[in-house]
């Protein structure tokens, strides 16, 4: 039984001269324990739906339609609840206890003014019935989960390297045992080493406390080595997805496949090759019929007048094309 | 006996340093405004001396004469060389004397300007502080509630009351309360029926005589505050730590103290420390209207009589009040802004 379903989730952004239909019907699932990467490039919606999924739509953008339910009963017992319906104050009680979020630009998502210790302190006593003795024993507990020492705890952010808060902020989410983790690329403002051990951190946490995490990161070598399945979105649909060992061995939409021959290996000398050409389509403005079909090298008249949908290849992977190449 | 490093610790602690360079500018800016009084024409003591040495030589070239001419000389600190006047200069300073005042011949300024400064330092005090306590609250609301109808109403009022040329909120104040409802006095500091003192009676008066000027300071500044401070919080509410504190579930009320607040609060106060600064200043436009005797009315009469022991007293006075209020900014911002805090 999956924690979280997204059916038809539409996004827009309300603009001067027009709507970007930055996420245009999204359909995807979350299940327990798992890690969901989320991968395509930049501007293809990705930070705009787990915006959605994280109900922190602000204006210009608004939500089209669709509908996300998640499933925060316990024990088997099934308790769903479309979090679009609910009320603010429900909303704010699903908040940390059982979805986090650990935003893009997480570098600046610590208050500049309050300690580390204030900043955990706040949620753990608002949002659980801990006792302030309690939480100050979990405190560095919390920290310990993502290697940091208790003193971090008295530091103000700008004491922090860019690994430390994003750290911090991970210990932070993990502090009401969450069912799942939204992380949106935690480690872009990161230089490469720390990136790597940054990523592993996040993922043996998530691992070791049950949690499932949805990971979105542009960068496909990550999705190859940490995620359970990964999702492709172009264009404001996801347009494969499925487990993550099958995606990469046999990836059927011509997208994905561009993706996946952009990583740099050993073979091709550690170079990124040019794996899709043109340029990405606008949100205001996007393509008729197949979205990717201007830059399809396999586009036919029936991708220019009609957009294909979601077709099941093997177990649980999905791909929307008229021309896939299923290698069997 | 300390060692040489010790010494070069203390004289880079951060409070040392502020201060060296407080005394540092007061010594400064002193200097600069005598040289400024010395470079005006026109002194009006140096010019009647000159005019009457002129028109009647034969008085002062007797003793007595001379005499006078030096003594008037001393008293106005003319006498000597231009070092020797600075010095002295300098040495009132410390002492506190400016020199007698025109005004008043043979008071001392200083007299004047003490008597001036508690109307000045009580209306603007007060008026400062009450405007700022209605601004930063008034703009973090219509900040936070951005969206509202009211707030946007709001934001549009004060945008055009801050605007207002005092004397025009002055005059319509004093024209309605005063002279249509008889509500308020529009002139004056109190009743001169009444013996000035501690007593009910009095302070109800003074209360009374500074609603006006008061309020016509109020309104203006507070619509300054309201202003910056609802600028402040909307800046603050597309910080992504503020989109983050939501994510975490924390209460609205939560958001608002620990995290608006807490980070627009240290620039207000930083501001309001400034502006404290400058009430010694007096406030010229609305005290002339209210005839109101404080500094900034002293300070008018002072400039019409060319009264330089007044005027030299008063720029030092303001001089002194922005330099400490700048001081006290740079000692209590590590206390509120740990960004700012240094080894
Ligand atoms: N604040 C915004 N205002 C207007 N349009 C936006 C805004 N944020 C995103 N968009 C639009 O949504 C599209 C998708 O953005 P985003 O969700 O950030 O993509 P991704 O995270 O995949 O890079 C962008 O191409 C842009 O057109
Ligand atoms: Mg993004």
């Amino acid at each position: 039984m999956e924690i979280v379903r997204i059916e038809d989730l539409k996004i827009y952004y309300k603009l001067i001269d027009g709507v970007a239909k930055a996420v245009d019907g999204v359909s995807i699932k979350v299940y327990p324990n798992e890690i969901l990467g989320i991968a395509g490039e930049s501007g293809s919606g990705k930070t705009t739906m787990v915006n959605g999924l994280v109900r922190l739509v602000k204006p210009p953008a608004y939500i089209a339609g669709g509908s996300i339910t998640v499933n925060y009963g316990e024990n088997g017992i099934p308790k769903e609840v479309n979090l679009l319906r609910i009320s603010e104050n429900e909303m704010r009680n699903l908040r940390w206890s059982f979805i986090s979020y650990i935003p893009q630009a997480s570098m600046n998502s610590l208050n500049p003014l309050l300690r580390v210790k204030d900043q955990m302190m706040d949620v753990i006593r608002e949002r659980s019935n801990k006792s302030k003795e309690e939480a100050l024993t979990l405190l560095p507990e919390l920290l310990k989960r993502v290697n940091l020492s208790p003193q971090v705890l008295d530091m103000y952010p700008h004491e922090l390297s860019g690994g430390m808060k994003q750290r911090t902020i991970i210990a932070m989410a993990l502090a009401l045992s969450p069912k799942i983790v939204i992380a949106d690329e935690p480690t872009t403002a990161l230089d490469v080493v720390s990136q790597l051990s940054v990523l592993s951190t996040l993922y043996d946490v998530c691992r070791k406390s049950k949690t499932s995490l949805v990971l979105i990161t542009h960068d496909m070598a990550v999705h190859a080595q940490l995620t359970d399945r990964v999702a492709i979105m172009y264009a404001g649909k996801i347009v494969e997805v499925g487990r993550t060992a099958d995606v990469f061995k046999s990836p059927i939409h011509p997208y994905t496949k561009g993706l996946i021959a952009s990583i740099p290996t050993i073979e091709n000398g550690g170079k990124r090759l040019e794996g899709i050409s043109g340029i990405a389509p606008s949100p205001k403005n996007w393509p008729t019929g197949c979205r990717f079909h201007p830059r399809c090298p396999k586009a036919t008249d029936k991708c220019r007048g009609a957009e294909p949908s979601m077709v099941e290849y093997e177990e649980g992977h999905f791909v929307a094309c008229f021309h896939p190449e299923v290698k069997k | 006996m300390k060692s040489i490093n010790e010494i070069k610790k203390i004289a880079n602690n951060y409070i040392v340093r502020r201060i060296v360079a407080y005394i540092f500018l007061m010594f400064l800016t002193a200097t600069i405004t005598f040289f400024i009084f010395r470079l005006m024409p026109g002194n009006p003591v140096e010019a009647y001396l000159r005019s009457m040495e002129q028109r009647f030589p034969q008085y002062f070239e007797t003793r007595a004469g001379m005499e006078l001419s030096q003594k008037y000389k001393e008293m106005f600190g003319l006498q000597g060389s231009i070092f020797h006047q600075y010095f002295c200069f300098l040495r009132n300073i410390v002492k506190g004397t400016f020199g007698p005042s025109l005004l008043t011949f043979p008071e001392p300024a200083e007299k004047l300007i003490l008597q001036a400064l508690p109307w000045t330092i009580g209306l603007l005090g007060i008026s400062t502080i009450i405007a700022w306590l209605l601004g930063v609250l008034v703009g973090v609301f219509i900040g936070w509630k951005r969206e509202s109808k009211v707030s946007t109403f709001t934001a549009w009022l004060a945008l055009v009351v801050s605007q207002m040329p005092q004397y025009f909120l002055a005059i319509i104040l004093v024209f309605v309360f005063a002279y249509t409802l008889y509500l308020l006095p529009g002139t004056g500091a109190f009743n001169p029926l009444l013996k000035p003192g501690f007593y009910p009676e009095f302070i109800f008066d003074v209360i009374k005589h500074a609603t006006l000027p008061a309020l016509s300071i109020i309104l203006v500044t507070a619509a300054g505050w309201i202003i910056s401070s609802r600028s402040l919080v909307i800046t603050i509410l597309n910080e992504d730590y503020l989109i983050f504190a939501e994510a975490k579930g924390l209460k609205p009320g939560t958001i608002l103290r620990n995290y608006v607040m807490k980070n627009m609060l240290p620039p207000q106060i930083t501001g309001l420390a400034i502006s404290l600064g400058f009430i010694v200043n007096g406030a010229y436009v609305v005290e002339w209207i209210f005839n109101y005797p404080g500094i900034g009315r002293l300070m008018a009469i002072a400039v019409g009589l060319r009264d330089y022991s007044v005027m030299q007293g008063v720029m030092l006075l303001s001089i002194f009040g922005v330099l400490t209020a700048n001081l006290i900014v740079d000692l209590i911002l590590p206390l509120i802004d740990p960004r700012v805090r240094r080894g």
